[in-house]
């Protein structure tokens, strides 16, 4: 007699393809991410931080509003701001396609500069949980010995940090985008933010993917959990300590700040200093405080490193890929 | 003739300068298969190699008939593999991990969900499937890595030292699951083993690797018919009186320490042995033929290899 139940059965039914396959590590992965605690934390600030926005865009069509409680409210402030607010009403009624899109394109640069903030701490907890804790615990043997390559593991992962980064950053500002639309007392809102949407895609899409390849490359340096976390720290923190010594010495420095390099590939995207000369022409408080701005900052705006941040860019994914390539094999 | 599920032409690989395969040519109908050898003889690279998880140097390799190296994930869609090594996913409970092994197959969830169960209620585990892996003692890790080689209905499996750091119960457990495998369901087996008892009872082709290279490849019954005058002779009682009858008919004979009478009678069956004992009125508890016959041949043919 069997010692146990031994009713094994054949299976006879369709296998789902490659992709579902590939979801499948995707979703694994992220599922594995929220399981820890602070990262639930995090999305959900990025998505109160998406709830701020969308106030902000409901604040600002309410302007539109003649009897509206924003208008009332504005009309009870002091003087000066009354009169900020008595201009920014009249460029949204005098020319909404410009001003709409000025003013959704500062707000979307803004949210998101920030949103790259809490984005880079929800990586540097996911990091173990994308190749990490496979190499460790010999995981990637039972991957690869599966019906799966290591190309589609590796697209597998990179889907998992991709789908983490759009809940930290694409998902609350996009989202905050369609309802701040949404809320708009106009449906013109939709066709005059299109820009701002354009640039936030854009600029979220290139820098995810980029953000992604040196997460699974730093990931896969190590099997230990606590070092590859604690470079992913590091190449951050130690990355943005150089900004200010390269202003002082060599300047190539600073591109050896992926959170530099990323900053300025937002400012190439969202070319925000057209918005600032248009809102600076239109509004004279805002036109004021600009001015205000140091020469230098504004240079930064005007002129983005694009080049020199691309080339930086580049490099720490080649290197990374060639970590990727070397290090996650069986064996 | 069925399509043989191992085939391999001068295949080759290397470490640095060492040899791990030097030119293995085999081909080993479905069946279970038992790669014997002693420690890095090369068993576990024959078998990485073929399921790609090593790249390989030369020759040529086709499992189930297609070509490793080509056709990567068609193969693995069709084996299952079970490593020596733990090789769970952290903070995974049992049943869960097994699912996900199915889906990475490409079993639709629900499928993989109630497959995975089937699977586990097949190597015998319980509630414990319901717990975190990391909490598992070594016989459930076991049962798991068994769960999870064939819980997407392989063709083929591999087994990597299946019987690791179990106790004699729970070895006599996962044999009679992998015995099973092939002789109830019709998946073949290759089992990587250096424990002979284990492939001496599952196994019905024995593939010998030593140093990198096949020694030995033949059906287990070959390899005892090859050893055929030899046996074990239990007796109660005139054991002395018995040596020196075999003896005078020049049958090299020694006592065991465990009582037993080992004789080499050079006979084709057990017939002459009898006759002889029934002379004598000697009356056996027991004959084993050809006993240790795997191990004989194991040895030998390593001492040949040495030489």
């Amino acid at each position: 007699m069997a010692l146990h139940d031994t009713h094994y059965k054949h299976w006879e039914g369709r296998h789902l393809g490659i992709w579902s396959r590939r979801a499948v590590i995707a979703g694994q992965g992220l599922k594995s991410c929220l399981q820890v605690r602070w990262m639930r934390y995090i999305v959900t600030l990025c998505w109160a931080s998406a709830l701020l926005q969308v106030f902000l865009l409901f604040f600002l069509g309410q302007l539109l509003v003649a009897d509206s409680i924003v208008v009332k409210w504005l009309s009870n402030l002091n003087p000066r701001l009354q009169a900020v607010g008595a201009a920014l009403t009249g460029w949204l009624e005098q020319h909404p396609e410009i001003s709409v899109r000025t003013s959704f394109n500062l707000l979307f640069y803004y949210f998101t500069s920030n949103l790259l903030t809490l984005t880079m701490i929800a990586i540097a907890i996911s990091i173990p949980h994308l190749i990490t804790r496979d190499l460790s615990s010999n995981a990637i043997i039972v991957y690869s010995s599966k019906a799966i390559g290591r190309f589609d593991y590796l697209l597998g992962k990179f889907a998992t940090v991709v789908g983490l980064m759009v809940l930290t950053w694409l998902g609350p500002a996009c989202a905050a985008w369609f309802t701040g639309n949404l809320l708009s007392p106009n449906w013109h809102f939709f066709w005059h933010s299109r820009l701002a949407l354009g640039h936030t895609l854009l600029y979220l899409g290139s820098s995810m993917a980029i953000l992604g390849i040196l997460a699974l490359g730093v990931s896969a340096i190590s099997s230990r959990a606590k070092a590859t976390t604690s470079l992913w720290v590091a190449m951050w923190l130690v990355g943005n300590a150089l900004i200010p010594i390269a202003h002082e010495t060599k300047p190539w420095l600073k591109h050896l700040s992926f959170s530099y390099n990323l900053e300025q590939l937002g400012l190439a995207v969202f070319q925000i200093q057209n918005d600032f000369r248009a809102a600076e022409q239109n509004i004279p408080f805002f036109g004021d405080m600009i001015r205000t701005i140091r020469e230098q900052s504004r240079s930064t705006f005007d002129a983005p490193n694009l080049n020199g941040a691309l080339l930086g860019l580049g490099a720490m994914m080649i290197i990374s890929i060639v970590i990727i390539v070397r290090k996650v094999k069986p064996e | 003739m069925a399509t043989p599920i191992i085939e391999t032409a001068n295949f080759c690989k290397r470490y640095g300068s060492l040899k791990a395969l030097d030119s293995v040519s085999l081909q080993a109908p479905p069946g279970s298969i038992g790669l014997l050898g002693p420690n890095g003889a090369g068993k576990s690279t024959f078998m990485k190699c073929l399921l790609q998880l090593q790249p390989f140097d030369s020759g040529s390799a086709k499992l189930l008939g297609r070509e490793v190296g080509h056709e990567g994930r068609e193969i693995r869609k069709r084996i299952g593999y079970a490593p020596e090594q733990d090789c769970h996913i952290p903070g995974m409970v049992g049943c869960e991990y097994v699912t996900y092994c199915a889906q990475l197959c490409g079993i639709p969830f629900q499928s993989a969900r109630q497959r995975a169960h089937e699977m586990l209620d097949f190597v015998g585990m319980g509630q414990e499937r319901y717990r975190k892996i990391d909490t598992y003692s070594t016989g459930m890790k076991q049962r798991l890595k068994l769960a999870q080689a064939i819980v997407h209905d392989p063709e083929l499996v591999f087994l990597d030292e299946p019987t690791n750091g179990l106790d004699p119960k729970g070895q006599a457990q996962i044999l009679e699951l992998i015995q099973s495998l092939r002789k109830d369901h019709g998946i073949s087996v290759v089992l990587s083993s250096h424990l002979l008892h284990d492939v001496d009872r599952i196994c019905d082709q024995i593939v010998i690797i030593a140093r990198g290279r096949v020694l030995v490849h033949d059906t287990l019954e070959n390899l005892k018919s090859r050893r055929r005058g030899a046996a074990e002779v239990v007796v109660a009682n005139r054991h002395d009186e018995l040596i020196q009858a075999f003896r005078r008919n020049s049958w090299p004979c020694e006592k065991l320490t465990n009582g037993h009478i080992r004789v080499e009678h050079a006979g084709e069956n057990l017939n002459p042995l009898l006759r002889l004992m029934s002379d004598i009125q000697v009356t056996p508890l027991e004959i084993i033929p050809s006993p240790n016959a795997l191990e004989e041949m194991f040895i030998k043919a390593l001492g040949e290899n040495q030489n």
